[in-house]
C-alpha cells in the first residue's frame, strides 16, 4: 500500500451543481439539507400561526378549518418534509466518507429519491391553493374524518397530501435501499462492522426500518386513496370496513418512524461526545447492537398509539410492556455517553452544547414516553396536549437538536469553512430556553385535560397557553443566528483545515471538503476500532503519512 | 499505584450516597407534588390511575435528576483546560458497569408494569375497561352479564358535533349528562359519523366511539360537580367545540332530575357548532371547506355552555 | 454477508458517479423485494382481519368464488416458476438458444396468467366497489397482476438484451433479479390463491 497522494487543491466545482441532477452523494447531501430546512421554515411558520391562535382561548386568529388544514399540514411537512430528508442529507454526507466509499451504491437512485423530494414537496405546498384547502383530517388522516371529502371534488387537499405521503414512501424506500447496500457492501477495506461508526450503525437500523414498516403504510394509504377516490368502502362501516384497520396500518409504520428519526440522532451523540471529551465511546459494542434490539422492538409496540380505540386487554398490557422495554437499550446508550463524558476532557463548544441540550431534553421526552406506555395514564392523557409535549421534547429537543449538532460539527468538512461559535452558541441559548419554554408547559395542560387538535379551548387552560405560545415566538426567534451563521460562514468563513475537531475518523482523513469520488483508488486499510482517543493507536495504515501529505496541501492552498 | 489513605477513599462513596439520599427525597416529593397536576377526582378510577401517576413521576424524577447530575457534574468538574490539548485517559468500558445499568431500568420499568397491571385489572373489575368488545358479541348489542347489572344504562350519540345522552327507562334525553354519585353506570357508545372520542378529564376515562360498533363503557362517578366532556378523538371542523357539560349529583337530586326532565317538551340541545356555522355560512369568504353539522338533536334538556365547572 | 471482510477494495478503479455497481444491483434489489413483500403482508392481514371480523362478508346475491379456473392459472404460474428456473440452468450451461426459448416459454405463461385473470374479472357479479370483499378481492389480484405485468415486461427486456453481444461479460444480474422477482410473483399468488379462494368460508 503506497502513501496517499492527493491532486492539489481541484478546481471549485461550481455552485450550480446543487441545481442539476447530480449523483455526487456530497451534493445530494447539502441539497437534501438545505430543501429541508426551506420547509422546516415554512411550517415553523405554520407553527407560529397554531401558536397566535392558542395564545387566547377562543378561535379568533383564523377560521377552525384553517387551523384544522394548518396544524395538519405543520405536522406532515415538518415529518415528511424536514426531518426525514434532513436525516437522509446526514446519511449521504456521513455514510461514505465514513466507510471510505467513493459514493452510493446507487449514485443515478441516490438522486432521483432527492430529487423526488421538491417534487412532492410542491404537491403538499400546492394543496393550500386547491378548492376546499389542505387536508384536515391530522397527520394520522384516520378515516372516516378523511374521507369525508366535503366539496366532492376528484383533486381534494386529502387527495394531494395522500398522494404526497405516498411519493415520499417512494422516495424514502429508494434511499434506504442505497443505504443499506452501501454500508453493506462498500466499507473500507479492514472495516468490519464492529469497526464501523455508531452513526453507520444507527443508520443501517433506521434505514432497516424504513424498509420493514413504509410499505405497510403505503398499502393502507393506497386503500384510503381508494376510499376517497374511488367509493370503495375498506374503511368505510356503511360497507363492511373497519376505520380501526388504518390505525394498525399507519401506526405499524409511523411508531417505528420515530426511532427512525432518533436512530441517527443518537449515532449524532456517539460520534461527537468522544470528540469533545476526547475519550472513546464507551461500550462501544454495546451501543452498536442497542440500535438493533430498538428496531426489534419497535416493530411490536404500534398498538400503544391506539389504546383508547378499544383494542383488548391483552393487547393493552402485551403492548405496554413491548413498549416500556425499550427504555432498557436505550438506557444502554444513555448510560455508555454519561461514560464517555465521565472524567472526559469536555470541550464545551457549539455542537457539543446541542448533544447536551438534546441528551438533557431527551431523558425527559423519555420519561413521559414511559407514563404514555402505562395505559391507565396513557387513557387519560392520550390525545391531549401531554402527548405534544412529549414528542416535540423528543422531536424538537432531542432529533432536532442533534442535527443542530451534526451541522456545526461536520460543516467544517463539507463545506470547507468554519462556522462562527459566537452565534451558535447563541442559537444554543435560544433553542434550548426557547423549546423548554414551549413544551414543558403543555404536560400540565395535558394532565389537566385539554385535547389536542383544538382551535378553541376552556379558558383555565389559558396561562400554560400563553407561557407555551411565548416559548415559541422565542425559538421562531432562535432560528435568525442560525441561519445567519450559516450564509454568512457558507460565503466567507475561515478557511477550515482537514480536522479542526483533531477528530477520529475516516472523514477527518479527507480534505475539507473532499474531492468528489473522496478516497478515489487509494481507500486507507482500517486497523482499528474507532473512537480511539487518548489509546494513540492510528485508526488506519499509513495514517501519518496521509495526515502529513494534507496538512502540506493545506499549507499550500 | 499507591493506595489512598482509607477515608480518603471512603469520601466519594459518601458523596455518591448522601446525593442519592437527596434524590430520592426530592422523587418522594415529585410522587407527592404528580396529584396536585391533574383535576379533581371524581370516579373511582381517578384515585387508581393518579397513583400509579404519582408512582412514574417518582421513578421518573429519580432517573431524570440521575442522569442530569452527572450530565452537571461532568460539565462543571471535567472540562478542559483552555490550552490542554491532550486526550483523557481512554477508558473503553466496563463489562460491570454494562450489566448494572442494563439491569436497574429493566428493574424499573418492570416495576412500573407490574403495578400498571395491576391498575388495569382493578379498573376492569370496576367496570371502566373490561368490556370493550367489538363486533357481535352479546355486549355489542346491548346485553350486559346479570350478576354486575349497573343501576342505570345511558347511551350516548356522538356527531359531528354535538352529543346526545338518552336515559331510555327515564324516556328522557339530554344534551348534558347527569350521573348519579356513588352509582354506577353502563354508556352504550356509538357514533352516527366519524371517530368521536369520549372523554371526561375529572372521571380520568376515555374511550374512542367508533362508527358501526357500539361500545359499553362502564364507570362509577364518585364526586358531585359539573364537569366537561371533551370529544378526544379529532372529528372535523368544530372537534374543538364538541363538549358538554357532566353534573354528578346526589342519587335524590338525580332522580329529580329525570322526573322533571322527562316532563319538558322537545327542544334543540346544545350545538356550537350548528350555531358558528350558521353565521359562517353568511360570510362571504369564510375559510376552507368544512362539512356541515348535524342537524342539532332533538332533547329535553339542552344544558348550557356558560356555566362554570370543576374540572 | 460476511463481517469481517471489507466486500470492495478490490475493482474500484473505475470511475464513479456513473456507472452503478452491477455487483451491487442483485444486493439492493433483494433488499427491494423484501421490503415489498411487506405491503403485501399488510394487504394479507388486512383481508384476513376484515374477513373474520365482517357480518356480512359477501356481497348480496353472491354465493363465493369459482376456482377451477383460478386453479388452472396457479397451475400455469407455478410451472413457470420452473421454466424460469431451467432456463437460467440452460445458461449457466452456455446454451444462450435453450435459454432463450424456455424464458420466452416463461413469458408465455405469465401472460396467459394474466389472461385468465382477465377472463375471470369479466365473468364475476361484484365490483370494486360492491363492500370490503369487492374491495379487498380486486386490490389483492389486481396489484398482484400488476406484479405479474412488471415481471413478463422486465423478462421482455432481458429477453432483447441477450441479443447485445456482450451482455453477459459484466455478469448476469438483470437475469438473476428478474427471474428471483418472478419466484417471488409466484410465492405471493400461491399465499394470495389460498387465502381468496381455498380460505372461502366464513
Ligand atoms: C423521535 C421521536 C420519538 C421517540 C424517540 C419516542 C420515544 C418514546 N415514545 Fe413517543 N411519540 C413520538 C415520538 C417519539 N417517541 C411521537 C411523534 C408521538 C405522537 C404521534 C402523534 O400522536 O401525533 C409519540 C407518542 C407516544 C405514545 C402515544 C401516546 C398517545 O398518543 O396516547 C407513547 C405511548 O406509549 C409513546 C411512548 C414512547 C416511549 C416509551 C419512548 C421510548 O423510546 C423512550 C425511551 C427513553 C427513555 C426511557 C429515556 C432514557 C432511558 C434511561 C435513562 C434509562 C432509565 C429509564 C427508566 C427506568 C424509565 N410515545
Ligand atoms: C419534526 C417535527 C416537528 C417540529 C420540528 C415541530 C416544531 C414545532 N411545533 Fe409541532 N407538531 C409536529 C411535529 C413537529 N413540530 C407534529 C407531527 C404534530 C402533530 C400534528 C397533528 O396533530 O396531526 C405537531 C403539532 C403541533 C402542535 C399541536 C397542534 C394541535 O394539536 O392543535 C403545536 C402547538 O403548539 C405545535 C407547535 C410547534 C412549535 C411551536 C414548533 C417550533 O419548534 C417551531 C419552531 C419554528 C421555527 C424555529 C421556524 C420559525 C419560522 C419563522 C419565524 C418564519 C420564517 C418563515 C419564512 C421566511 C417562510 N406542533
Ligand atoms: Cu463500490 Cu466501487
Ligand atoms: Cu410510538
Amino acid at each position: 500500500m503506497t502513501s496517499a497522494t492527493f491532486p492539489a487543491s481541484e478546481p471549485q466545482p461550481s455552485w450550480t451543481r446543487y441545481f442539476s441532477f447530480n449523483t455526487d452523494a456530497k451534493v445530494i447531501g447539502i441539497q437534501y439539507i438545505v430543501v429541508s430546512f426551506f420547509f422546516f421554515l415554512i411550517g415553523g411558520l405554520l407553527a407560529m400561526i397554531i401558536r397566535g391562535e392558542l395564545i387566547t382561548p377562543e378561535a379568533d386568529l383564523v377560521d377552525r378549518t384553517v387551523y384544522n388544514g394548518i396544524y395538519t399540514m405543520h405536522g406532515t411537512i415538518m415529518l415528511f418534509l424536514f426531518i426525514f430528508p434532513v436525516l437522509n442529507g446526514l446519511n449521504n454526507l456521513l455514510i461514505p466518507t465514513m466507510i471510505g466509499a467513493p459514493d452510493m451504491a446507487f449514485p443515478r437512485l441516490n438522486a432521483v429519491a432527492f430529487w423526488l423530494v421538491p417534487i412532492f414537496g410542491g404537491l403538499l405546498i400546492a394543496s393550500f391553493f386547491v378548492p376546499g384547502g389542505p387536508a384536515y383530517s391530522g397527520w394520522w388522516s384516520y378515516p372516516p374524518v378523511s374521507i369525508q371529502n366535503p366539496l366532492g371534488h376528484l383533486v381534494s387537499g386529502q387527495g394531494l397530501w395522500l398522494t404526497a405521503v405516498a411519493l415520499s414512501g417512494v422516495s424514502s424506500i429508494m434511499g434506504a435501499v442505497n443505504f443499506v447496500t452501501t454500508i453493506i457492501r462498500m466499507r473500507a477495506p479492514g472495516m468490519g462492522l464492529f469497526r464501523m461508526p455508531v452513526f453507520c450503525w444507527t443508520a443501517l437500523a433506521a434505514q432497516s426500518l424504513q424498509l420493514i414498516g413504509l410499505p405497510a403504510l403505503t398499502g393502507g394509504a393506497v386503500m384510503l386513496l381508494f376510499d376517497l377516490v374511488a367509493g370503495t368502502s375498506f374503511y368505510r362501516p356503511e360497507g363492511g370496513g373497519d376505520p380501526v384497520l388504518y390505525q394498525h396500518f399507519f401506526w405499524f409504520y409511523s411508531h417505528p418512524a420515530v426511532y427512525v428519526i432518533i436512530l441517527p440522532v443518537f449515532g449524532v451523540f456517539s460520534e461527537l461526545f468522544p470528540v469533545y471529551s476526547r475519550k472513546p465511546l464507551f461500550g462501544y459494542v454495546y451501543v452498536a447492537l442497542a440500535s438493533f434490539i430498538i428496531v426489534g422492538l419497535g416493530l411490536v409496540v404500534w398498538v400503544h398509539h391506539m389504546f383508547p380505540s378499544g383494542v383488548a386487554q391483552w393487547m393493552r398490557n402485551l403492548f405496554m410492556v413491548t413498549t416500556m422495554l425499550i427504555a432498557v437499550p436505550t438506557g444502554v446508550k444513555v448510560f455508555a455517553w454519561l461514560g464517555t463524558l465521565w472524567r472526559g476532557k469536555l470541550r464545551l463548544t457549539t455542537p457539543m452544547l446541542f448533544c447536551l441540550g438534546g441528551l438533557f431534553n431527551f431523558v425527559f421526552a423519555g420519561i413521559t414516553g414511559i407514563m404514555l406506555a402505562t395505559v391507565p395514564v396513557d387513557i387519560h392523557v392520550s390525545n391531549t396536549y401531554f402527548v405534544v409535549g412529549h414528542f416535540h421534547y423528543v422531536i424538537y429537543g432531542a432529533a432536532v437538536m442533534g442535527v443542530f449538532a451534526a451541522i456545526y460539527h461536520w460543516f467544517p468538512k463539507f463545506i470547507g469553512r468554519m462556522p462562527y461559535e459566537g452565534l451558535g452558541k447563541l442559537h444554543f441559548l435560544l433553542t434550548f430556553v426557547g423549546a423548554n419554554l414551549n413544551f414543558l408547559p403543555m404536560h400540565p395542560l395535558g394532565l389537566m385535560g385539554m385535547p389536542r387538535r383544538v382551535s378553541s379551548y376552556d379558558p383555565e387552560f389559558a396561562f400554560w397557553n400563553v407561557m407555551a405560545s411565548l416559548g415559541a415566538f422565542l425559538l421562531g426567534v432562535s432560528i435568525i443566528p442560525f441561519l445567519l451563521n450559516m450564509v454568512s460562514s457558507w460565503v466567507r468563513g475561515p478557511k477550515a483545515t482537514h480536522n479542526p475537531w483533531n477528530a477520529i475518523g475516516l472523514e477527518w482523513l479527507l480534505p475539507s471538503p473532499p474531492p468528489e469520488d473522496n478516497f478515489g483508488e487509494h481507500v486507507p486499510t482500517v486497523i482499528s476500532r474507532p473512537y480511539g482517543y487518548g489509546t494513540g493507536e492510528p485508526l488506519v495504515e499509513n495514517q501519518e503519512a496521509i495526515e502529513r501529505a494534507l496538512t502540506l496541501q493545506e499549507a499550500r492552498a | 499505584m499507591t493506595s489512598s489513605p482509607p477515608r480518603l477513599r471512603a469520601l466519594p462513596l459518601i458523596g455518591v450516597t448522601l446525593w442519592v439520599g437527596l434524590l430520592v427525597l426530592a422523587s418522594v416529593w415529585m410522587s407527592r407534588q404528580a396529584y396536585r397536576w391533574l383535576p379533581v377526582q371524581a370516579s373511582t378510577a381517578a384515585p387508581l390511575v393518579d397513583g400509579l401517576f404519582s408512582f412514574e413521576t417518582g421513578v421518573g424524577t429519580f432517573v431524570f435528576l440521575g442522569v442530569i447530575s452527572v450530565m452537571v457534574w461532568v460539565v462543571l468538574m471535567h472540562r478542559a483546560d483552555k490550552y490542554d490539548e491532550t486526550d483523557a485517559e481512554p477508558i473503553e468500558g466496563n463489562t460491570r458497569l454494562e450489566v448494572v445499568w442494563t439491569a436497574i431500568p429493566l428493574v424499573l420499568v418492570m416495576a412500573i408494569a407490574a403495578y400498571a397491571i395491576r391498575v388495569n385489572t382493578s379498573l376492569g373489575v370496576l367496570g371502566p375497561m373490561e368490556h370493550i368488545h367489538l363486533h357481535n358479541s352479546v355486549e355489542a348489542q346491548g346485553g350486559y352479564p346479570g350478576d354486575r347489572l349497573p343501576a342505570e344504562g345511558i347511551e350516548v350519540i356522538a356527531r359531528q358535533w354535538s352529543w346526545e345522552f338518552r336515559y331510555p327507562d327515564a324516556g328522557v334525553s339530554s344534551t348534558e349528562l347527569h350521573l348519579a354519585v356513588d352509582q354506577p353506570v353502563t354508556f352504550r357508545l356509538v357514533s352516527e359519523d366519524v371517530i368521536h372520542g369520549f372523554y371526561i378529564p375529572a372521571f380520568r376515562l376515555k374511550q374512542d366511539v367508533i362508527p358501526g360498533t357500539a361500545i359499553n363503557f362502564n364507570l362509577t362517578p364518585t364526586r358531585e360537580g359539573r364537569y366537561r366532556l371533551r370529544d378526544s378523538q379529532f372529528s372535523g371542523t368544530w372537534f374543538a367545540a364538541n363538549q358538554a357539560d357532566v353534573v354528578v349529583e346526589s342519587r335524590d337530586a338525580h332522580s329529580a332530575w329525570l322526573k322533571q326532565a322527562a316532563a319538558q317538551p322537545l327542544q334543540p340541545g346544545l350545538n356550537v357548532a350548528a350555531a358558528e356555522y350558521a353565521v359562517r355560512s353568511k360570510k362571504s369568504k369564510a375559510g376552507w371547506a368544512t362539512v356541515p353539522p348535524a342537524p342539532p338533536p332533538q332533547v329535553n334538556v339542552p344544558g348550557s355552555d356558560r356555566l362554570l365547572h370543576d374540572a | 454477508m460476511t463481517t469481517a471482510l471489507p466486500s470492495s477494495p478490490q475493482g474500484h478503479g473505475h470511475a464513479h458517479g456513473e456507472a452503478e455497481h452491477e455487483n451491487h444491483s442483485l444486493t439492493g434489489f433483494i433488499i427491494f423485494l423484501c421490503s415489498e413483500s411487506v405491503i403485501f403482508l399488510a394487504f394479507f392481514s388486512g383481508f384476513a382481519l376484515l374477513k373474520t371480523s365482517a357480518i356480512n362478508w359477501l356481497p348480496a346475491g353472491v354465493e363465493g368464488l369459482e376456482w377451477r379456473m383460478p386453479l388452472l392459472n396457479t397451475v400455469v404460474l407455478v410451472s413457470s416458476s420452473g421454466t424460469i428456473w431451467l432456463a437460467e440452468i440452460l445458461k449457466a450451461r452456455g446454451s444462450l438458444w435453450g435459454f432463450r426459448v424456455l424464458w420466452l416459454l416463461t413469458m408465455a405463461l405469465g401472460a396467459y396468467f394474466l389472461y385468465g385473470q382477465a377472463v375471470e374479472w369479466s365473468g364475476l357479479s361484484f365490483g370494486f366497489t360492491s363492500g370490503v370483499f369487492g374491495g379487498t378481492f380486486y386490490l389483492l389480484t389486481g396489484f398482484h397482476g400488476l406484479h405479474v405485468a412488471t415481471g413478463v415486461l422486465l423478462m421482455t427486456l432481458m429477453l432483447i438484451k441477450s441479443f447485445i453481444p456482450g451482455n453477459y461479460d459484466r455478469g448476469e444480474q438483470g437475469v438473476q433479479a428478474t427471474s428471483l422477482f418472478w419466484h417471488f410473483v409466484d410465492v405471493i399468488w400461491i399465499i394470495l390463491f389460498v387465502l381468496i379462494y381455498v380460505w372461502q368460508r366464513h
